[in-house]
């Protein structure tokens, strides 16, 4: 039997035989729902996968009636990664009126709310020139980023520095430090931007620095749902599980370090969070069946958990898309469309 | 004695310093070779704690203490075996380097890698983030590592891995080291493209892949 061509998670060409394609999609999946305590793939499932691989169209899409939400997280910056050096705003056009985008979203270079808190008054008159040009939902977005806190670009010690020399309670205290300044920032940020107009928010790429990261997050969220109830805030994930920098940390008398996309969904909406974005890794060593399969049992898992939308993350290195700078399309779309299909996506 | 092999093991899982001492000083008041209760009891303890990180059932504090203990049990039985006139270290053999490279200040996944080598008694020197390709090269030159171990997260910045390859080479230094690319755009193709000796997708597999190498 010819063998199937498909990827390895580092986008190189890859060519399967049907039973190696079959072991892939099984091993995945059983990685995933070994690590996440979560339901693995059915035989019907596996099936779906193994004829998408089989196919030979370079490009697949959803089948009539699964369409869902395309939203953009930092959309604005992306086009200058490519060196298309494109005003932000023409940049939020295109997106919208060209590439079919339902949300458009607004962030800075840096794409962390720490930098943007000097030049807010700035943010908010693009923002404003934004919601005049553009006709769908205009999010704000950008990174807790609490690296940014620790010395020498910010006010606290770095832990990463501390934990190595085996200064445990210094590290976390300045991860608990951390967690403070963040809160602060992303309120004041982030309230500013909804002052002016904003449709929406995405606390983006959140857990990047840890479980002290996702606290910040969550609290911030509390904050602005406090002071402002209507306020739609996207909580997008760094990662698919919190890593534990400081271990202890807890929200709502849960532990954050080690949480799985299907747990971290249920504290994103105590938060107040109104979408949620989860992330599952891709393994470069492994196959693009075998990080997709992986991927659909903690996403779907994550999905039938939650009880707001949920819109996974896909791209670079994320959501069984190869690490590339440029995603390959025939492994791009095989992934969404297995992702909607078979997670019961509201959005990607 | 088997016994003192799983309370090894549970000590480095747990965390416990003093109780991995003692195992390590009853085993070797017993009359017991050092050898044998790092291999069939601290070895899998610490093998155990790398799996657990790698799950997210265990977490970065948890991983620098179970690497202390075993550095301190590690330092009493290479003391013991060079009492008994013994030429094996407990240690694996050869030191290394680390750093994120020049431009690049995100040091998280360096501070894992290090803690996961420490655990697995390898001696690290952390020569910290936004590191020049000639301070990397002096650093391994002066602590005489064996391992020059670099990670990098921005795909602006990995063309810095590529510098340290041919900056060794110019200076005919590549053959004296062993180099490791890490990092999440970095990618085994990087690796085999830029000439690195090893490409680590996480912390622990850095660990197996330096064992092997060494």
């Amino acid at each position: 039997m010819s063998k199937i061509w498909t990827r390895m998670g580092d986008g190189s060409p890859v060519e399967l035989t049907p039973a190696e394609l079959r072991q892939d999609l099984e091993d995945g999946s059983a990685d995933a729902a070994d690590r996440g305590g979560v339901p693995g793939l059915n035989e019907d499932d596996f099936k779906y996968l193994e004829e998408l691989f089989a196919r030979r169209d370079r490009f697949v899409g959803v089948d009539v009636g699964n369409e869902v939400v395309l939203t953009y997280d930092g959309a604005a910056l992306k086009f200058k990664r490519h060196c298309l050096f494109e005003e932000r705003l023409h940049v939020l056009t295109m997106y919208e009126k060209m590439f079919g985008a339902d949300t458009v979203e607004l962030g800075h270079v840096d794409y962390s709310y720490k930098p943007v808190k000097p030049i807010v008054n700035y943010e908010q008159g693009t923002l404003e020139m934004g919601l005049l040009t553009t006709h769908s939902p205009l999010i704000y977005g950008a990174m807790p980023n609490l690296g940014l806190y620790t010395r020498p670009d910010g006010p606290c010690p770095n832990p990463m520095e501390l934990l190595p020399q085996g200064k445990i309670k210094e590290a976390r205290a300045a991860y608990e430090d951390m967690v403070e300044e963040a809160v602060r920032d992303m309120v004041f940020v982030v309230g500013s931007m909804y002052e002016s107009g904003a449709d929406g928010f995405n606390l983006d790429t959140v857990g990047a620095s840890g479980d002290a990261d996702v606290l910040a997050a969550f609290l911030a969220l509390e904050k602005l749902r406090a002071k402002y109830p209507d306020i739609a805030v996207e909580v997008g994930m760094a990662g698919e599980f919190i890593l534990g920098m400081h271990g202890e940390l807890q929200y709502d008398g849960q532990r954050l370090a080690g949480l799985y996309p299907h747990q971290q969904v249920k504290l994103a909406e105590k938060a107040g969070a109104v979408i949620f974005g989860p992330v599952v890794n891709t393994n470069t060593d492994q196959t693009i069946p075998w990080n997709l399969a992986r991927t659909v049992v903690f996403i779907r898992a994550c999905s039938k958990a939650a009880s707001i939308p949920v819109h996974a993350n896909m791209g670079m290195g994320v959501g069984a898309v190869p690490v590339t700078d440029f995603p390959p399309v025939d492994v791009l779309s095989r992934a969404s469309k297995a992702l909607v299909e078979l997670c019961d996506l509201d959005g990607l | 004695m088997s016994e003192l092999f799983v309370q090894a093991k549970q000590a480095i899982l747990a965390t416990d310093k003093e109780k991995a001492l003692e195992a390590a000083k009853r085993h070797l008041d017993a009359g017991g070779e050092p050898l044998e209760i790092i291999s069939r009891g601290f070895v899998p303890g610490i093998t155990e704690v790398g799996e657990q990180f790698g799950r997210g059932t265990l977490f970065l504090p948890e991983l620098i203490m179970a690497a202390e203990a075993m550095m301190a049990v590690t330092d009493l039985l290479s003391a013991a075996m060079a009492a008994k006139g013994g030429s094996v270290s407990a240690s694996p053999s050869g030191s290394i380097l680390a750093a994120t490279v020049k431009g690049d200040v995100h040091d998280i996944g360096k501070g894992i890698a290090i803690a996961m080598f420490k655990a697995n008694g390898y001696a690290v020197h952390d020569l910290g983030r936004d590191v020049e390709v000639d301070e990397i090269i002096n650093g391994a030159e002066k602590h005489g590592v064996r391992v020059i171990a670099t990670s990098a997260l921005l795909t602006t910045t990995m063309s810095e891995q590529k510098k340290l390859e041919e900056t060794l080479k110019k200076a005919k230094l590549r053959d004296k080291y062993v180099t490791l690319v890490a990092g999440a755009p970095v990618t085994q193709r990087w690796a085999t493209r830029i000439g690195a000796d090893i490409y680590a997708e996480n912390a622990h597999i850095g660990v197996v892949r330096v064992g092997e190498k060494l």
